[in-house]
């Protein structure tokens, strides 16, 4: 029931990572939050880049960026971080996301969302829902669940420690 | 499903899991007073709880296995191997009885049947010779089939004129039990008036027998239409064995001409009231006796539970907050109050996490019924011994450690302990044994499986091993190393596999539970001495006691219980060390720099602290910036996201709201190791 309530709301949360413009649906959204000291948990693949306090609970951190294989930025005072309600493996996972700003919610009908083109594209398109187009821009529509879902980390998980291994082949002598 | 017929299947399931444990102990000791008694009156519990909830296939099974224990209390019936065998087949059934689903299941209904055939052999046995013997023994001891009668026997006046002599039919009276009579002659008219051919006596007795009513009715036969005749039960109960009624009943003898029924009966009544209570405080006692802990619990719902556990997590949290605060400001009489609240707050977080936590003893009952059931199927002769069932742990740990530990004892059973014939030839004895150990030490709780079997042969699982292409032949392996491969999937070397085991499904299964409840399992043997497997667990309370530490500006918790001593060494001496080792308290240890670890540049400060922690009998140092304190961490989980990541059991929450992680020392101390490894290689 709770599926068809969301496919009614056509509401989407925009936001920026340099200069393209993403856009997650409400459902998925708990919270934005301004950016604030984040616990580095050392040995973490890139993008995790740590655990914050949200309100008592443990809130790991995702670096939208890094995720997206975008290099790294300094934060801004328009960095925040949205907090994720995304679907695990079944289990409701919360998770939050840095970007570089949050812009709107914007209501987007599902008849102006276009199919992504299949050649050509930076990013897989199994995370993309599609692509809409307003006010001369185009906004690509995340899958949520697909992007911050843990898949990636294996892999990269795997090569992170084939480098660790090789760093630390030197010797402390 | 309906809430009282749920609360009725989980009392039922734990009356019948007792039932189990105390027939198990009547194998051992089949005359024990107490035990019987316990049976039945959990017989006699689970009876009635089932009528009450409709459940009248259970209601009416009970019914007849409660006769049998009944007449076992009353010494009518022998408690032998088949009663028990019977009893036990009769206690699986009553755990598949639970599960309404299983009634249109063919062969529960064969089963159930044929269990009713069997329960109703031992209750009418076809042998006669039984019979004879249980009923000499009930003379003797029983009190409880006794029902006591009061006969008021007046004849008739003439009674002599066909030749009856009452006192004959009062000899036969009283030849039915045990009888006080009293002889009223106050009708008896002055000496010169005696007419000596007709009786003016009359008698009142009280007869205690085990005889129906019917018996002491037939005495009377021939004269019950010449005389007043009154038989009455006054009591199920031998009034004549409380000296009291005794007493009580001569006295009115004595003084008034009859007792008569109504006073015989208040009488008595007053006898059966002090009888029940005496019968009560024995029962009492028994209960004592028999480690009842049940008599002083109440059942909670885990719900509620976990919700007891959030609130006290956050109030420590709180309480964290508040101590700091009170640092930081000195108000006036704070630091006091602020303490106590400290204590408290402690006190209840031990008893609120005690709540939670069960005795192991619960499960090693299963077992033991378990390596009754197989032993005898195997046809082995097997010990078992259990050690450290007070230890407690979690209740979902418990559960998740059921089926594992039932797989390993099933090996033992199986592929372990060779044939008594065998074990003698090597000069083992006959019984083999399999000892079950639990203990703790340090943060962790370990559960010990040992047996004297056969042990594990390396060479066949190597050989196995290189059969499957898991390693090639060149490859050398440790002891160790080799009995590892016994986790793989698939793995098996079994010669046959038999019902119970060898198909190769067990001990990458069990390897696998165990890790999900955040545990290790070891195995270790010797070939012709033994195997032992050795679990071990974490106690996955949410709030520990840690060590807070910096590194690198950030905070870590190490848990108090894996740490044995903190030095401040100065940073030379790390940085040069020879082969990672530092003398400290004029030992050599093993040490690492967590920094490094953690890929961090090397730290600025002149002076580092080395944190000695204990990992597996051994002692590692940790070297950390410096030592903040000791700190109450209230464990939260780090989310799926770092699931995999395992050198940190989760985070907790500061006073000031930062976010410090706690580290798991084994698992730091195993990557670590694993990365010299490839170091020396």
């Amino acid at each position: 029931m709770e599926q068809e309530k969301t496919s009614k709301i056509n509401s989407y949360l925009t936001f920026k990572l340099g200069d393209e413009e993403f856009a997650a649906h409400v459902g998925k959204v708990l919270n934005i939050l301004e950016m604030t000291k984040i616990t580095t948990v050392p040995k973490a693949p890139d993008y995790l880049k740590g655990v914050i306090n949200l309100r008592g609970a443990v809130l790991p951190v995702i670096d939208a960026r890094i995720k997206f294989g975008m290099p790294e930025a300094e934060y801004t005072t328009n960095t925040c971080i949205i907090v994720l309600d995304i679907d695990l493996d079944g289990d409701s996972v919360h998770v939050g996301a840095i970007v570089d700003s949050v812009q709107a919610v914007l209501e987007i009908d599902n008849n102006q969302i276009m199919p992504l083109p299949t050649l050509g594209s930076r990013y897989k398109s199994e995370f993309i829902i599609g692509m809409a187009k307003i006010d001369e821009k185009f906004i690509i529509i995340l899958n949520m669940d697909a992007v911050f879902s843990i898949d990636e980390i294996t892999n990269l998980r795997v090569n992170t420690e084939i480098n660790a291994d090789n760093v630390n082949v030197e010797k402390i002598d | 499903m309906d809430s009282f017929k749920k609360k009725f299947i989980e009392e039922a399931s734990e009356l019948i899991d007792k039932l189990e444990v105390t027939l198990l102990e009547l194998e051992k000791n089949p005359d024990d007073p107490t035990q019987i008694q316990q049976v039945f009156r959990v017989m006699h519990t689970l009876k009635g709880n089932s009528s009450m909830f409709g459940f009248d296939l259970i209601d009416k099974f009970t019914h007849n296995l409660e006769t049998v224990y009944d007449l076992i209390r009353n010494n009518q019936l022998k408690l032998t191997p088949q009663v028990l065998n019977v009893t036990l087949s009769s206690v699986d059934h009553l755990k598949a009885m639970l599960d309404e689903e299983n009634y249109d299941d063919p062969d529960f209904l064969t089963t159930h049947n044929g269990l009713i055939a069997k329960i109703n052999q031992l209750i009418n046995p076809d042998k006669p010779m039984e019979e004879k013997q249980s009923v000499q023994i009930n003379e003797n001891k029983s009190e409880e089939v006794i029902h006591s009668y009061y006969v008021f026997f007046e004849p008739r006046k003439d009674i002599f004129k066909n030749g009856t002599n009452p006192l004959y039919l009062l000899d036969e009276l009283t030849s039915l039990g045990k009888a006080k009579v009293f002889a009223h002659f106050n009708r008896v008219p002055l000496y010169d008036q005696i007419n000596p051919e007709q009786c003016y006596v009359y008698w009142e007795a009280i007869i205690a027998t085990e005889n129906e009513v019917n018996s002491i009715n037939d005495v009377f036969i021939f004269v019950e239409s010449d005389s007043k005749l009154e038989i009455q039960k006054v009591a199920d109960i031998n009034l004549l064995a409380d000296e009291k009624f005794l007493e009580e009943i001569t006295q009115l003898a004595n003084v008034q001409k009859d007792i008569g029924f109504v006073t015989v009966q208040r009488l008595a009544n007053q006898s059966i009231a002090r009888h029940n209570k005496s019968k009560s405080e024995v029962v009492k006692r028994e209960r004592i006796g028999y480690k009842d802990k049940s008599t002083a619990s109440i059942r909670v719902s885990s719900d509620k539970l976990d919700g007891l556990m959030n609130l006290v997590s956050e109030l420590v949290t709180t309480q964290a907050r508040l101590s700091l605060f009170a640092e930081e400001n000195s108000v006036p009489g704070l630091a006091p109050i602020v303490e106590n609240v400290q204590k408290l707050s402690r006190q209840l977080r031990d008893i609120a996490f005690s709540i939670v936590l069960i005795p192991i003893e619960n499960l090693f009952g299963r077992f033991q019924r378990l390596v009754r059931d197989l032993s005898q199927e195997l046809k082995k002769d097997v010990e078992f011994i259990t050690e450290g069932a007070e230890t407690e742990l979690d209740k979902t740990i418990i559960e998740n450690l059921s089926d594992p530990l039932m797989h390993i004892i099933r090996n033992s059973l199986d592929h372990g302990i060779e044939e008594s014939a065998i074990r003698l030839a090597q000069g083992k004895s006959s019984k083999g044994k399999i000892q079950l150990k639990a203990f703790y030490s340090g943060a962790n709780v370990i559960i010990q499986i040992s047996d004297d079997g056969a042990g594990i042969d390396t060479e066949i699982i190597r050989e196995k091993a290189i059969q499957k292409g898991i390693i090639t032949a060149e490859r050398k392996l440790s002891k160790k190393e080799i009995l590892d491969l016994i986790f793989l999937p698939g793995f098996s070397t079994a010669k046959k596999v038999t019902d119970v085991s060898g198909r190769g499904v067990g001990m990458d299964v069990v390897k696998k539970k165990i890790s999900e409840i955040r545990g290790e399992v070891e195995v270790d043997s010797e070939v012709g001495e033994g195997t032992t497997i050795t679990i071990k667990l974490p106690l996955t309370l949410s709030i520990i006691d840690g060590l807070l530490v910096s590194i690198n500006k950030s905070a870590y918790v190490i848990p108090l219980a894996a740490i044995d001593k903190i030095y401040a060494v100065e940073k030379s001496k790390i940085y040069t060390s020879f082969n990672n080792l530092i003398t400290l308290d004029g030992k050599q240890i093993p040490f690492f720099s967590l920094r490094k670890e953690f890929n961090l540049s090397a730290s600025d400060e002149e002076l580092e602290q080395v944190v000695v922690v204990n990992f597996e009998d051994n002692s590692v140092g940790m070297v950390v910036d410096f030592v903040i304190g000791e700190y109450q961490a209230v464990l939260k989980p780090l989310g799926k996201h770092y699931k995999t990541h395992d050198i940190f059991s989760g985070a907790t929450i500061l006073g000031d709201g930062t976010v410090a992680l706690v580290m798991d020392t084994n698992k730091i101390i195993k990557d670590f190791a694993k990365i010299q490894v490839i170091n020396v290689k």
